[in-house]
């Protein structure tokens, strides 16, 4: 497990830069966190050391976005809060094996789908604090890191490193 | 000679929409929405708009010729839109527009949607004098253009580098316990509200984000904001003032989404603004735009609401356009193209 603190949305994408390049074709990155916790801000950190095309803004509305790459392994973009289950999501007939996958949203419905993946989960400080007049705040995000099953950790020592 | 008939398609997202124009004239323009299958879901789901289009498009396009009370035989030239979309939902349109000039041995005109809602202005009687700026807002779309020749020329100043105005409607709704779609249902919590309770942040407003994002959005921020006030409440023990909140939010978000397009008016001399997309629906929005236009000498263009919205009709409207420049039919093998560039008109 890795524990980070992020300071501000630069810093949060990266981070996604600082993962990009470990990754292949086949590789799944599950981000979890509530609205506003940095979800898609990493995954356009990440899309851009890609050289991924198109804006990487957020598949909400799409469910899932796929941004051809520099490197030729397509990147692509889950937004799974809609979906029930992993029915729902097996049922968008993703390419798991040849793309880069990014699932927002996405814990306990990937795992059953995938052998093996990096959870990322973003918290982001609730409550009180919240005085944002007019002004957006850049808050510290604490950031844990976890791989699963074998290229899960394998990933997770790569960044450790 | 008389102008030709052009039929239009449209199934980019979630209605269905066949419209036909002679010219510049609107005959029939007949919408079937699946928005209510959506619901359940929280928005739209790819494969059931693909789905009810399939069922729908038939019925749709017969309506829109008895509308029109032209034959299909008639029709001089088909236009159809192939992108920016849901990838399934385009191929559906697409494919009939495909089978439709093939069996009646007419052109085929492959369009850019986005072009589509700015075209929709030809069907004014008074088109609106180009060059034009358009600002295009709806749940997939937000993006600024400047449009120099709506066949020839049409470029993106900026557009969302996170979520669409509509997508920050449902998710602030989604934060406040509303049901989708997000925009009605703000609009009815704001009713009461004060808009200016709350100061919630206007994205990349900022002199230091000027710089990169001069003519780009970001509602993200908003959102988290917006996120935070309910939270904050809520440890507080207090009730969220959701009319304030509410009111706020449509505010941050129509004060933005005009003042950046007046800008653009102003910095590129260009003092003629079309608005366009769904989120137009939103009465803020529109008074707001008619406000500052007025006070900054900009001719401001808002179609009627079905013809704002995703319709065949504008899409019938750009094809005429592109027949009556002479511009070379599209060939049959056009494909889908789910993020097609706004500066490609006709594929």
């Amino acid at each position: 497990m890795i524990e980070l603190t992020v300071p501000d949305a630069a810093s949060m994408e990266a981070l996604g830069a600082r993962i990009a390049p470990l990754l292949r074709a086949g590789d799944v990155l599950l981000l979890d966190g509530e609205l506003g916790a940095g979800k898609t801000t990493l995954t356009r950190g990440l899309g851009a050391a890609l050289g991924a095309r198109g804006a990487i803004t957020s598949p909400t509305f799409v469910l899932a976005r796929e941004h051809p790459t520099a490197g030729g392994v397509p990147l692509v973009h889950v937004d799974a809060y809609r979906l029930p289950g992993a029915v729902e999501l097996d049922d968008l007939d993703l390419d798991w094996a040849g793309a880069i996958t990014v699932v927002e949203w996405g814990s306990g419905k990937v795992e059953s789908l995938v052998d093996a993946w990096l959870r990322v989960a973003l918290d982001r400080p609730t409550g009180v604090a919240a005085d944002t007049d007019g002004e957006e705040p850049d808050e510290p995000r604490r950031v844990v890191i976890r791989g699963h099953g074998a290229r899960g950790r394998e990933l997770e020592a790569a960044l450790r490193a | 000679m008389t102008a030709p008939l052009v039929l239009g398609i449209e199934t980019s997202c979630d209605e269905t929409g066949v419209g036909i124009v002679r010219g510049s004239t609107l005959l029939a323009n007949v919408i079937a929405s699946s928005m209510d299958e959506h619901a359940r879901y929280g928005g739209v789901v790819p494969e059931v708009a693909a789905r009810a289009h399939l069922e729908a498009l038939r019925p749709t396009l017969e309506a829109a010729l008895e509308q029109a009370g032209v034959a299909l035989g008639e029709v001089d030239a088909i236009a159809v839109t192939s992108g920016p979309g849901l990838a399934g939902a385009l191929m559906v349109g697409l494919g009939a527009a495909k089978a439709l000039a093939m069996a009646l041995d007419r052109p085929l005109y492959a369009v850019n949607h986005l072009v589509g809602h700015v075209g929709v202005d030809l069907l004014d009687p008074e088109p609106l004098e180009l060059p034009a700026i358009a600002l295009l807002v709806s749940g997939g779309h937000t993006s600024l253009l400047r449009v120099r020749s709506l066949t020839d020329d049409v470029e993106l100043l900026g557009e969302t580098i996170d979520d669409a105005a509509g997508e920050a409607f449902d998710k602030v709704a989604r934060l406040l316990g509303l049901p989708y779609p997000g925009g009605p249902q703000i609009d009815r919590a704001a009713v009461g509200g004060d808009p200016a309770a709350i100061r919630f942040p206007r994205g990349l407003t900022h002199p230091k984000d000027l710089e990169r994002h001069r003519y780009d959005f970001s509602f993200s921020g908003l959102k988290t904001a917006v996120a935070r006030h309910v939270e904050a409440a809520r440890d507080r023990g207090e009730e969220v003032a959701l009319a304030d909140v509410a009111a706020s939010f449509r505010e941050a978000v129509a004060d933005v989404l005009t003042a950046k397009a007046v800008r653009a008016c102003h910095e590129l001399e260009i003092p003629r603004l079309l608005l366009g997309g769904g989120v137009v629906a939103n009465a803020r929005v529109r008074e707001l735009a008619a406000e500052r236009a007025a006070a900054a000498g900009i001719e401001l263009r808002i179609p009627p609401l079905a013809l704002c919205t995703d319709n065949g009709a504008m899409i019938a409207a750009l094809g005429a356009a592109l027949v009556a420049r002479g511009r070379p039919p599209s060939p049959f093998d056009v494909p889908a193209d789910s993020t097609l560039p706004v500066g490609t008109v006709l594929c």
